[in-house]
């Protein structure tokens, strides 16, 4: 755990960045730092490893201040990931890769694996990059590297200063959703500093919103989406906050699990009954064998046909299902594209995992409303 | 075009120009007159092929014929009309008016030939364009454009073209030739690496101190400013002066001093924050003043010294048991480097490799020390009696080496100061931050990161310093300092374009070598990632 208790940074130019800030960083969790800029949210990271000095207060690194261990000690413990990058453009990928390792003075074999593993973790494959030069790389694959030199010798802590502000919005999304995917695996503390609320609200367990070098607001991404403190972060989150909210559910936590579902192989009566059992207006149909959606049959069609397969609309489960892994958000705007009300979920083969519909997302959004976020103190005050 | 010149020039132009020596004018044969033998046409219609090959519209042939030909052309351009002159020298008197005193009689090379051999040039010069549209593997394209000058200067260095005035001169002053170019090459290179450690320490000092960074570069662009000529003559009279005193003296003085710019620094360092920062410039100012006189004495003591003992060094008659075994060292050091860079990341093998590099390198270094003290040894004469010994024994005095030396390493301060203070300030702070951010201690920040990735400016920088060095370092001789300027000054006086020509084209030589060598250095220490990004 990283705690910072009362830490104040003032510049030599008598400008207090940092002004009394106290904030806990849970272990193995992404804690987001956001806010509008110059608010000091570098200031605040670099604080961390003490590129720069704080000049009250304490920052604890499990219980321990920071100041005491050797400024090399502690850095060479905490990974360091910029926007810039900062690859060293005369050290060829692994070089850059075996930076901190090497100051470690690891054995050369670990060092090597070491780099091998961690180019695969990120995406990059060591035998066509091992020996390139940064330059010969695009920003994107840069930027692996960068964070795979972050990774080197296995810190348990991770600073990240906008690590992909300066990438195009597609690749980043890739970087995005790879880093979390790694975060999954490795489990690290890290600290990330980001101006970008809904990088905030994807990658972070916890977002500490910062105003003028003060804490505002410290909380989940969804609290703070649905129990913003005050108009500062309802204004930073944006209007449109109850879609974000959206975009933090996975679809397979608001489905039902338990959708009307009828075999190609049955007849009519059987998807009557289904439709009519759980009180819906329509059924969906599954291939016996596989289990993958085949179509649907709606009460009206179900009611003029006698065969199963005369009533059934076929189609595709690309064209009318989104997949489990999907976002509430991508749920409903598939659903108002599509102009459905219910729309089944497969898995990544098609098959039918359950069904969701528009009244559950609206739900959601009521569920919190009464929901009383916990203040920092002496900021439960609207300005 | 080119063709067309050199035939225009081939048929109306004189070729040589028969001299009865080195002073007098004398006459000019042009291509027809060239008495006895027709052959010598061959080069007029030499000229006229390319016109006909030029509407050949296959790129590769045509290439292959022009270069050809420009090399034919210039390789006869250079070698017949020698051989022409031949004839003429054996019947020189036939062609010369009586009153003339014939001593060493000579052909001159004359307007013709030049043209010739520019026209030449051109043939091959379109020939190698057409060579390289044709997408002609480089290795191909360097050996036709470089074999006929190869075969100029094979023939040179046979004897070939004995006849030419240039050579006659040559062969009366081969010694002296010799000797000064040695003087010259150790100019340059004692002030070259004089002016490089002082150059990059005061280039360090100003990228690390914002401060300093405008008094130092003002400094040595003054420096610059002053005309080379007049910087010598104001050396002239404190040099005279200081090469009277006793080392003695200088060497407690240079004490004296070196403890009062210590004493003035600590001072300084401790009270600067309560200095009001109106103070602080002019108190800098005169830190620097106070510490430039301990700096001079030295630098002026050991570079004149130096100078001495490593001419001594090249001079002397063992020059090749002790001076080879130290090139051979270094040369095998860099053999290893060469190596390491091109063997594949195996990291015992780079290992090993890495500690016989550096175990060759303190070698070496430590074997020309020696040789140096050794030298030293031979110049006191052995019995170094600290009460006499004046400064003009150590090798100072207003004219001559010392005054030349430390003029040629202050004009070396430029562009040393000037590029490292560039290359290290152009070091992108983002990648000194990841630098530091991962534990990287300053020392490894400097030596790891901003070394390196400054080294190629700092290269260039050293490169232009070397290449000027070469072309300032002849003026020395109007002090005495010797040097390829020796030749050069007594050609002007002389008028005597040949006495000229054979101290310029030496000092043409050495910095086109200076300029490769130093290249070639570069290309290897400088890492591929960052190659030709910057090559300014
Ligand atoms: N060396 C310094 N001296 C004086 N003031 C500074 C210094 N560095 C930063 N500041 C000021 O401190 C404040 C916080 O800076 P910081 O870099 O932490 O902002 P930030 O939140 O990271 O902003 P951004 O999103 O633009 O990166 C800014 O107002 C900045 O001007
Ligand atoms: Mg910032």
């Amino acid at each position: 755990m990283i705690e910072f208790v009362n830490v104040v940074k003032e510049y030599p130019n008598g400008f207090r960045a940092v002004d009394n800030l106290s904030l806990q960083l849970p272990t193995g969790e992404i804690t987001v730092l956001i806010g509008p800029s110059g608010c000091g949210k570098t200031t605040s990271m670099r604080m961390i490893n003490r590129l720069i000095d704080t000049t009250r207060g304490e920052i604890l690194i499990d219980g321990r201040s920071n100041y005491d261990m050797s400024v090399v000690e502690l850095r060479r413990k905490i990974g360091y990931a910029i926007q810039q990058i900062g690859l060293f453009p005369h050290m060829t990928i692994f070089e850059n890769v075996a930076i901190v390792p090497r100051l470690l003075k690891w054995q050369d074999s670990r060092i090597r694996k070491r780099v091998d593993e961690l180019l695969e973790l990120v995406g990059l494959n060591p035998d066509t990059y091992r020996d390139s030069y940064p330059r010969q790389l695009s920003g994107g694959q840069q930027q692996r590297v960068g964070v795979a030199r972050a990774l080197g010798a296995d810190p348990p802590i991770m600073l990240m200063d906008e690590p992909f502000g300066a990438i195009d919005p597609i690749t980043r999304e890739i970087l995005q959703d790879e880093f979390l995917q790694i975060q999954e695996r490795v489990g690290k503390t890290i600290v990330f500093v980001t101006h970008d609320i809904d990088e905030a609200i994807k990658m972070g367990d916890r977002i500490a919103i910062l105003r003028d070098g003060r804490l505002v607001q410290f909380d989940t991404p969804d609290t703070i989406l649905s129990n913003p403190i005050n108009r500062f972060v309802r204004d930073f989150v944006g209007t449109d906050r109850a879609l974000k909210r959206l975009g933090l559910y996975r679809v397979s936590e608001l489905m039902n699990t338990n959708p009307p579902r009828v075999f190609m192989s049955d007849n009519i009566n059987k998807a009557l009954e289904q439709i009519e059992k759980q009180g819906v207006l329509s059924a969906f149909v599954v291939d016996e064998e596989t289990g993958v959606l085949k179509g649907w049959v709606d009460r009206e069609n179900a009611r003029k046909n006698t065969s199963l397969l005369d009533a059934m609309s076929e189609s595709g489960h690309g064209d009318i299902a989104v997949r489990e892994n999907a976002t509430a958000r991508d749920v409903l705007s598939a659903m108002v594209n599509r102009g459905f009300r219910v729309t089944p979920v497969v898995d990544s083969k098609g098959r039918l995992k359950g069904s969701i519909t528009l009244a559950a997302l609206q739900e959601l959004n009521d569920m919190d409303n009464d929901y009383a976020p916990t203040l920092p103190p002496a900021l439960d005050t609207e300005e | 075009m080119g063709s067309g010149l050199a035939a225009f020039a081939f048929f109306f132009l004189p070729l040589i120009e028969l001299r009865p020596n080195r002073l007098a004018s004398g006459i000019g044969f042009s291509l027809l007159e060239l008495q006895g033998d027709y052959s010598y046409l061959v080069l007029f219609f030499l000229s006229l092929i390319p016109f006909a090959i030029a509407y050949r519209t296959d790129v590769g042939g045509r290439g292959w014929q022009l270069a050809i030909l420009g090399n034919l052309m210039l390789v006869f351009s250079f070698i017949l009309p020698e051989r022409a002159g031949q004839l003429i020298l054996t019947d020189a008197v036939t062609y010369l008016s009586d009153d003339v005193i014939i001593n060493n009689p000579r052909i001159l090379p004359s307007g013709g030939m030049f043209f010739g051999i520019f026209g030449g040039y051109m043939v091959l010069f379109g020939g190698l364009q057409d060579l390289r549209r044709a997408d002609v593997a480089r290795w191909g394209r360097l050996a036709i454009g470089w074999i006929g000058v190869l075969f100029i200067v094979f023939t040179f260095a046979t004897g070939g073209l004995e006849n030419y005035s240039f050579m006659v001169e040559l062969r009366n002053n081969g010694e002296r030739l010799q000797e000064v170019t040695i003087q010259h090459i150790t100019f340059v290179s004692v002030s070259l690496l004089i002016g490089f450690f002082v150059g990059i320490g005061l280039g360090l000092w100003a990228a690390r101190s914002e401060r300093v960074a405008p008094l130092i570069l003002y400094s040595v662009g003054i420096i610059q400013t002053v005309p080379s000529l007049a910087l010598f003559g104001l050396l002239l009279a404190p040099l005279a002066v200081f090469g009277a005193r006793l080392f003695s003296d200088i060497a407690l003085q240079f004490i004296v001093f070196l403890v009062i710019t210590i004493a003035y620094g600590a001072l300084f360092s401790s009270i600067q924050n309560r200095v009001p920062s109106m103070a602080r410039t002019p108190l800098v100012i005169i830190g620097a003043l106070i510490a430039a006189i301990p700096l001079t004495l030295f630098v002026a003591v050991v570079v004149a010294f130096l100078y001495q003992i490593v001419l001594l060094r090249f001079t002397s008659d063992r020059f090749f048991d002790g001076n080879t075994l130290a090139l051979l060292i270094f040369f095998a050091a860099f053999l290893v480097t060469l190596v390491r860079r091109f063997l594949p990341d195996e990291p015992v093998r780079t290992r090993i490799l890495f500690r016989l590099n550096s175990g060759l390198i303190v070698f070496g270094v430590l074997f020309v020390v020696f040789l140096l003290f050794e030298s030293a040894r031979v110049y006191l004469g052995g019995n170094v009696n600290l009460d006499t010994l004046s400064l003009s024994d150590l090798g100072i005095s207003g004219i001559g080496v010392a005054p030349a030396l430390i003029a040629l390493t202050l004009y070396s301060l430029l562009p040393l100061v000037r590029n490292t203070y560039a290359g290290l300030n152009n070091v992108d702070p983002a990648i000194i931050d990841s630098g530091r951010g991962m534990g990287m201690t300053p020392r490894q920040i400097f030596l790891k990161i901003e070394l390196p990735l400054a080294f190629p400016i700092v290269m260039a920088g050293v490169r232009n310093a070397g290449v000027a060095l070469v072309g300032i370092g002849t003026i020395a001789q109007i002090i005495g300092g010797g040097g390829l300027g020796v030749f050069i000054l007594r050609g002007i006086n002389d008028t005597s374009i040949d006495l000229i020509l054979l101290g310029l084209i030496p000092a043409v030589f050495l910095a086109l070598a200076l300029d490769a060598s130093l290249r070639f250095i570069e290309g290897v220490l400088v890492s591929p990632g960052i190659r030709q990004a910057e090559d300014a």
